[in-house]
């Protein structure tokens, strides 16, 4: 008889016996470095050759699609319908990598050739990503099988090439095939855990916005500090001045209206409980009292808007000459969680520039595709029944993030398929994903396979929630 | 001896008119003798030993070349002209050094290193900055020599350097280490600009400079801001706040060591009158930049000023996604003599500490500060002086300030123990680092005749020491 366990073993079984990693192998061989135009037919032979039998031999329909954009990676749409009253589970994973630098990599390990070492399987792509949507593809098989050919679910599995790149293409390919990618729950195998000691629900992302800050007072050539200086406006003094004006010195932001007015308790309740591995050679703030005081660092950058200063010029800091600036530029980053809204957040600096006084600064939001913010509730039905799934597998409380800090594609598919997204990580924090010595854990991906094969298999007991 | 201080001023009026001026100028901007090159050393020695050697020595100087104190620096000459050591001798100076051409920046038509006359602008590399000006100056003791009859009354040491855009390296040594062969009752020089194009003009010293680079480093590299942004200090909002706090968003100084605790009444009076006149092209000034309630005079020439030069954090070209490291900003404050510039650097950290930025460290440029320095207004010398001035510029009004805004070397002159007198013949629209730098015909012209009723005066009838 099919049980539950019967999955798990089979998943557990297809790493032991070496099949798991040897099709990995496989995989890392093609440099599918998507930030090197030259590599994209890597792209597409990576989906066709490797992703798109596999697929089919679980009967999954499979369709190539060319990105939207000119010049960017294909996606790859896999879909098994069972019966429409099911619910529906998309997987996501990324086949692209980022580039290598074989220079950089230690003495032995080259970046297309996966090497294994003692627990560490070392290749480019090993965690991100092609390590895990395989995690995600195996453990389907193993739930297909001791279901004898049913999955109990509609899966589906959307593999994109352009992730490395910032996914662009992807919102406007997701906006014009709604339809094919419909479904009930989002499910992202990407990104590390916080703890190696329990596995991990990600329930959102925040979403990141640029501004460019110029004060550019206009004038013709230079005007001798030694004459000048304290008579005509510095761009530098005053770009400070409104820098300032953004935060407490300790960096706390003074713009009510970047800020969430409430985050649920569950939410508090998760960034709070989170268990966070020690790790060497995680920065500190030198200074304890940086931010908002009343937050857990889990709290900052969980539940909580963030604004940095990620470039400033003005003058010529190469060569400092004697001459008042006209000119200044930053940029700001900010990112903002589910609660505050993207499109928020460049009136309202507007506004607090003008409340303030600065009538020179100009605010240019810049034009790059952007991550929206997302975030579920812990306490979704759906939610729960991962949640309650996961800890079945690990036989004890796993670790719910309520929002990783940095920002990724699935508020796409939230936003445009009103699906629930989440994301299962299965990489850890040392894993050196975009640096060189990438590598994975290999009882990570042991308990990854099993930890999916339970979602998977749950998804199809009659227990689950259902059509959302 | 005969003739006259009305035919002193004519003669030098009449150089000017039968373009012997203009010709020599133009010989002496033709040799590029930029400092700031190393391969155009052999220029700067060509300016002394040719140049300006056989001009002096055709004025009855007797002319040395001295070597720069500094290795691969440009030479000093001093040429003295001694007709009784019983006479009052002044010290006067120029700098034959210019900066770079800029060739591919001028307008069309001009060269640097030729002299065009468009109008009333005098174009070429060092016309304003500075050889314009000495010429000025040697040809008014000329005339004056010529029209009292080969002897000046008085006695002149003129000292050339070739570095004044490097800094003037070298010059403080060698001052100090010749004071015999410099000494004087007095100097006159010419250098920097007028207030303004349409009065002449008097300084009696120069602002002082200090640099310094504040610097915010708190780790070593970037890390993602995706993870550490709001968690990790970003340097750059830490540079702004303590930015914020030394100076308020109108640009007025908030340490009150680094400004003067008043303006001396004296100085208050002096520029009660000037108002500031930077030519057709110059920006307006806003009201509300400064110290409020200062005239633009007295922001200029009475206050401290502060100037954020520079700034960077990040790579402003490809910003990139992480929470920076160091972020820094290249400041500059020009000071009177009226506060104390040894308070600048420990005024600053305790301002700092006081206001919890103990992360900000001060890097001091010591090699460019230069300190403030000016004639007190109430030495004989000055009075003196307007008084030549004013005679030969009839109704004209006079600006007598008490120290250019800008760099001049007059610590070095005033530390030999001489009242310090600048009568600057150029303007503030003259681009002098820029390309078209140009002197205004008409101010050289004024120039001339100022000069020249000015050594007649010093010949004739000095100041009671």
């Amino acid at each position: 008889m099919a049980t539950r366990d019967g999955a798990l073993e089979r998943a557990r079984e297809h790493f032991d016996s070496g099949a798991f990693l040897e099709a990995l192998a496989r995989r890392i061989a093609i440099p599918t470095e998507s930030q090197i135009p030259e590599r994209q037919p890597e792209l597409y032979r990576y989906l066709e050759e490797e992703m798109k039998p596999e697929f089919e031999a679980m009967d999954h329909e499979v369709r190539i699609f060319d990105n939207p954009v000119e010049g960017r990676g294909p996606v790859l749409i896999a879909s098994r319908i069972e019966d429409s009253s099911l619910p529906t589970m998309l997987s996501y994973g990324h086949g692209d990598v980022v580039t290598s630098f074989p220079e950089e990599w230690d003495e032995g390990l080259k970046p297309y050739e996966m090497k294994i070492d003692g627990e560490r399987v070392y290749g480019r792509g090993v965690v991100d990503n092609k390590g895990q949507h395989c995690l995600g593809m195996a453990a389907t098989k193993a739930v297909l099988d001791e279901r004898g050919g049913r999955l109990g679910y509609n899966s589906k599995f959307i593999i994109e090439t352009g992730e490395e790149q910032g996914s662009h293409g992807l919102e406007p390919f997701i906006q014009s095939h709604t339809d094919l990618l419909a479904t009930d729950i989002f499910l992202g195998i990407d990104g590390p855990r916080h703890s190696l000691k329990m596995p991990e629900v990600v329930l959102g992302s925040r979403g990141a916005a640029y501004f460019d800050l110029i004060v550019d007072l206009k004038r013709e050539g230079g005007l001798h500090s030694g004459h000048w200086g304290g008579v005509m406006p510095d761009a530098g003094i005053i770009l400070a001045q409104a820098i300032s004006s953004i935060t407490t010195p300790k960096g706390v932001i003074l713009i009510d209206d970047w800020l969430p007015k409430s985050v649920p308790n569950s939410v508090r309740a998760a960034a709070r409980d989170l268990v966070v591995d020690k790790m060497d050679n995680i920065p500190e703030p030198e200074d304890p009292e940086w931010g908002d005081m009343s937050l857990t660092k889990e709290e900052k950058v969980m539940t909580n808007t963030s604004v940095i200063v990620l470039a400033y010029r003005c003058g010529n800091p190469d060569n400092p000459v004697n001459s008042v600036p006209s000119y200044a530029r930053a940029r700001l980053q900010v990112r903002h969680v589910a609660d505050v809204k993207r499109e928020a957040l460049g009136p309202a600096l507007e506004k607090h520039f003008a409340a303030q006084g600065f009538g020179g600064i100009e605010v240019v939001e810049t034009g790059r595709e952007l991550f929206p913010a997302h975030r579920e509730d812990p306490d979704n039905p759906w939610v729960r029944h991962i949640v309650k799934s996961l800890e079945r597998t690990h036989g004890g409380r796993i670790n719910i993030c309520p929002g990783a800090g940095g920002s990724g594609p699935r508020g796409f598919f939230a936003n445009h398929l009103d699906c629930v997204a989440m994301i299962i990580p299965n990489s850890y924090a040392g894993c050196g994903q975009h640096g060189p010595n990438e590598h994975g854990l290999k009882p990570l991906f042991r308990e990854g396979i099993a930890n999916l094969a339970g979602i998977y298999w749950d998804a199809g007991e009659p227990d689950a929630p259902g059509r959302s | 001896m005969s003739g006259t201080r009305d035919g002193a001023i004519a003669r030098a009026h009449r150089y000017f008119d039968d373009g012997s001026f203009v010709a020599e100028l133009s010989r002496r901007v033709a040799i590029p003798s930029v400092s700031q090159e190393p391969d155009k050393r052999p220029a700067l020695d060509l300016y002394v030993d040719e140049e300006m050697t056989g001009s002096l020595e055709a004025l009855g100087f007797e002319c040395a070349k001295h070597p720069n104190p500094h290795e691969d620096s440009g030479p000093i000459l001093v040429a003295r002209r001694i007709e009784d050591e019983s006479l009052p001798t002044v010290l006067t100076y120029g700098h034959g050094d210019v900066v770079r051409g800029l060739e591919s920046g001028w307008s069309q038509g001009l060269d640097p290193w030729t002299v065009t006359r468009k109008g009333d602008r005098l174009y070429g590399r060092g016309t304003a900055d500075n050889k314009g000006q000495h010429t000025v100056n040697l040809a008014a003791l000329d005339a004056v020599i010529k029209e009292r009859g080969g002897s000046l009354g008085f006695n002149v040491v003129f000292v050339l350097e070739m570095m004044e855009e490097r800094g003037s390296r070298g010059l403080r040594e060698f001052c100090d280490a010749n004071r015999d062969l410099l000494a004087a009752d007095v100097m006159i020089a010419s250098d920097g600009p007028r207030l303004s194009p349409k009065h002449a003009n008097m300084f009696l010293g120069s602002r002082g400079g200090f640099n310094f680079r504040l610097d915010v480093k708190l780790r070593e590299g970037g890390h993602h801001s995706g993870h550490w942004g709001g968690v990790l200090e970003d340097p750059e909002i830490i540079l702004s706040h303590a930015i914020a706090s030394i100076v308020d968003r109108r640009g007025r100084i908030l340490i009150p060591e680094w400004v003067p605790k008043q303006i001396p009444p004296l100085i208050r009076e002096m520029l009660k009158d000037v108002e500031i006149d930077s030519g057709d092209e110059a920006p307006d000034f806003p009201e509300d930049w400064g110290e409020p309630g200062l005239s633009q005079a007295e922001k200029m020439l009475a206050w401290t000023s502060f100037i954020v030069l520079a700034s960077q954090n990040g790579n402003p070209d490809n910003p990139v996604n992480a929470v920076s490291d160091v972020a820094s900003a290249w400041c500059q404050l020009r000071h009177t003599s009226d506060v104390d510039a040894g308070r600048f650097e420990p005024a600053l950290r305790e301002h700092l500490d006081a206001n919890g930025f103990q992360m900000v460290s001060i890097e001091a440029d010591q090699r460019r500060r230069r300190r403030a320095s000016r004639t007190d207004p109430a030495n004989p010398w000055v009075g003196w002086a307007r008084e030549s001035m004013q005679r030969t510029v009839g109704g004209n009004v006079v600006h007598v300030a008490p120290n250019q805004s800008g760099g001049l070397p007059n610590d070095v002159f005033e530390d030999m123990g001489m009242p310090t007198l600048w009568f600057p013949h150029s303007y503030n629209g003259c681009s002098q680092h820029a390309p078209n730098e140009h002197m205004l015909a008409s101010i050289a012209r004024e120039g001339l005749g100022v000069m020249a009723g000015l050594f007649w005066d010093l010949a004739e009838n000095p100041p009671k020491s």
